[in-house]
């Protein structure tokens, strides 16, 4: 039982690696697409997280919804709008540097504060078992405002969305 | 208590939703877009109407909405502001012909992402509050057809307000993470715990990136004057109201039900910040021709003036906050009613325009007079009342440096707002014409007149309302 | 739980500075988007390995996942709408 914990174990540390990887590649290369697809790697590695934490609703609602729907929308925008032989315009603005230096002093310090912090790791969270459905009578039952409120936000979006986007009525069709 | 139970107690906002529905619908029936747009002020007006405030602080949907005095005033400034912003909107010359309905109903919808953003006291609501705000906003940043200034304003404030979102919900899960619970009581009896002081601190600085934002607070204020150069004049009034005094009723229902025992800590943190924020917005103002511009460092300014009352942290503070920020919408959105009257009238929002305006339109210069003054905290107008508490808060809790800075500021403030009065009265205007504002133009100015000098001369019942809200 | 909380933590930490490097780096409008992606998984994967361990309640982590999920896809969307918009205005997305 051990080896296969350690092999598990060790599969995951390689999904994690392979995940950061993956995302700096999403935001330093150079073709617009090859980031879209690097993305696309982030998202399907993180559902891989979502199941080694015993998440397996939610990583394939993240497959389903992140990297069908949302990944779907990036590349349709990304081939509207790019020329796609341009691909050696220059993605990184002036201050990379800096940008890398902040972000790795904030690691630094938040890594610092979240590894020294007593996380009050619970027993009976840790065994307990969440399905499917207790997720669904959770959506319903307690939770049922938020629920109510995100369908119509949605719409909202959705109304608003159309309206900025579409490109404008023939003259005739004016009132 | 359940959700059947607590729907008695959210009729209004029921009401309010389907008002958006109706109006969004309306638009295959009804050939008179004007017409809409009154339904939608009926329906906030109706809304208002049927707006109660229970004896007992009521926790309705199992605890994401909370129904409390706070709540229930920030109804009323919610509907109010955005009822005014649809009066104004009715007689603006760029709205775009075809989409009439859609603004309107997207605005009612925003009402209800505001009301719904003041009684949060879940992490989980806050952020969804939030994002439903920041969302409907963007969309509305972007509404005039075929203007790109408009589209990159809507691009801009979309990237910052993604990105200071997703930050502050970064924050939101340490704070999940470190107590086990989304529900503010709960996080504030297991932070009080050892051994959470630094991951506390961090997760506030995560979220008031978030917050920051919303309240256009340095040094997240930098999207603010694009944005608002670029949106539709009527959003951007509503954008320097609406959601500034609801971010700050986030703020104040985060730091107060979750970090007041870590005030020793942040305290400093904010002073900072409000320094920041004035001392940039008044210096950066000084120079602005545009007046869409000169109003919206104004504005971040008076975000600064308002971080004081947070700061001190007291009764009186607190009191302070609210008073001030009802004194601003009067005043503001007064003002960016001026502001539309004149650029129907010239298509410019430039300095010029408006010289000689004290001759043109007598009474739209004497009006935004007034609400200048009001900003710059004369008396008897009601930025003076805003202030003056504002400033006695302060004092109260000791910050003497702090409110000596905003006495600076606010003599440097005034500079700025006298240009554009003398600009009006003393530069001579290019021709004669006179201005007329259409109906609900001159309604909308009316009321705004009314509230700034009432609330100047007459503050004690808004006083009394607002002492039976904090302390909270 | 296979791998100690710290561990995922620091990943997501790590995630989490990427994306704020890119959001602050990139001059496309898509791939700052990209970028703000990335931000959002990190805070997802906080969520739930926090809702395996830390929680009070098992289900709370997971529900504010969706919900971010739910969200992040709104903003996707309308982020794109109005690049969109711009692209169609300007023809270009650059943020220069």
């Amino acid at each position: 039982m051990t080896e296969l914990t350690f092999i598990a174990q060790l599969g995951i540390y390689a999904m994690m690696f392979v995940v950061l990887a993956a995302a700096v590649a999403a935001v330093t290369l150079r073709n617009l697409f090859h980031c879209a697809l690097a993305l696309a790697g982030v998202l399907i590695g993180v559902a891989g997280m979502y199941l080694a934490m015993h998440a397996e609703f939610l990583a394939m609602v993240q497959i389903l919804i992140y990297v069908g729907a949302v990944m779907t929308l990036i590349i349709f925008a990304i081939m509207l709008t790019q020329r796609l032989g341009a691909g050696d315009v220059a993605q990184n603005n002036k201050q990379s540097l800096f940008g890398a230096v902040a972000a790795a002093g904030f690691v630094v310090t938040l890594g610092g504060i979240l590894w020294k912090t007593p996380w009050p790791v619970k027993e009976e969270a840790v065994t307990s078992s969440f399905s499917a459905s207790d997720l669904g009578e959770s959506l319903m039952t307690t939770y049922v405002l938020p629920f109510e409120i995100i369908a119509i936000v949605l719409f909202a979006v959705l109304i608003g969305a159309i309206v900025v986007a579409r490109k404008d009525a023939p003259k005739g069709a004016e009132q | 208590m359940s959700a059947i139970d607590s729907i008695p107690f959210f009729i209004p906002e029921i009401l309010l939703l389907i008002g958006a529905f109706a109006v969004l619908f309306a638009d295959f029936f009804v050939t008179n877009k004007k017409l809409i747009g009154i339904t939608g002020l009926v329906i906030l007006v109706a809304t208002a109407c049927l707006a109660r405030l229970p004896a007992e602080p009521q926790a309705l949907f199992s605890g994401f909405f909370q129904l409390d005095a706070f709540t229930h005033f920030f109804r009323y400034a919610a509907l109010g502001i955005v009822g005014v912003t649809i009066l104004t909107s009715l007689s603006y010359a760029r709205m775009p012909k075809a989409y009439q309905s859609e603004y309107y109903s997207l605005f009612l919808f925003m009402a209800f992402g505001l009301i719904l953003m003041s009684a949060a006291t879940n992490l989980l609501m806050i952020f969804l509050a939030v994002e439903f705000v920041s969302i409907v906003s963007y969309l509305l940043v972007g509404f005039l057809k075929d203007d790109p200034g408009s589209k990159e304003a809507s691009a801009k404030y979309l990237l910052f307000g993604s990105l200071a979102s997703a930050i502050m919900l970064f924050g939101m899960s340490l704070l999940f993470g470190a107590t086990g619970s989304l529900d503010l009581d709960v996080i504030r009896a297991q932070l009080a715990g050892s051994g959470f002081a630094d991951l506390g601190l961090i997760s506030l600085m995560l979220i008031l990136v978030g917050l920051g934002f919303k309240i256009s607070m340095a040094p997240f204020h930098m999207w603010a004057p694009d944005v608002y150069q670029g949106a539709p004049t009527p959003v951007t009034a509503f954008l320097t109201v609406g959601p500034k005094a609801l971010g700050f009723a986030v703020l104040i229902r985060v730091l107060a039900g979750s970090f007041d025992h870590l005030y020793s800590h942040w305290s400093s943190l904010i002073f900072v910040l409000s320094i920041l924020t004035m001392t940039i917005g008044n210096v950066v103002a000084i120079a602005q021709n545009n007046i869409k511009r000169l109003l919206a460092y104004s504005s971040i300014a008076q975000a600064g003036y308002i971080l004081m009352g947070i700061v001190a942290f007291s009764d009186t503070g607190l009191r302070a906050v609210l008073i001030y920020l009802i004194a601003y919408a009067f005043t503001n959105l007064g003002a960016f009613v001026v502001v539309i009257a004149v650029s129907n009238r010239f298509q410019s929002d430039e300095l010029e325009s408006y010289s000689g305006l004290g001759r043109r339109a007598p009474l739209l210069a004497a009006s935004l007079t007034i609400f200048l003054l009001s900003l710059a905290g004369m008396p008897p107008f009601a930025g003076f009342i805003g202030k003056f508490y504002v400033f006695t808060s302060a004092l109260e809790a000791g910050f003497v440096s702090i409110a000596v800075v905003a006495a600076l500021n606010s003599a440097v403030a005034a500079y700025y707002y006298f240009r554009v009065i003398r600009q009006m009265y003393l530069v001579p205007a290019s021709d004669e014409d006179p201005i007329s504002p259409s109906f609900s133009l001159a309604l909308a100015l009316c009321l705004m007149l009314i509230g700034t000098i009432a609330l100047g001369i007459f503050p004690g019942p808004l006083l009394g309302f607002i002492s039976q809200i904090v302390p909270l | 739980m296979i791998i100690p909380l710290e561990h995922i933590l620091m990943f997501s930490t790590l995630l989490f500075a990427i994306g704020v490097y890119g959001t602050l780096v990139r001059r496309n409008l898509i791939g700052i988007l990209i970028s703000i992606e990335l931000i959002l998984n990190a805070v997802n994967v906080n969520l739930v390995a926090f809702s395996r361990t830390t929680a009070l309640s098992p289900d709370t982590g997971q529900i504010f996942t969706f919900f971010v999920i739910a969200l992040a896809a709104a903003a996707a969307a309308v982020g794109l709408a109005i690049v969109l918009a711009l692209y169609r205005t300007s023809r270009t997305i650059f943020t220069d």
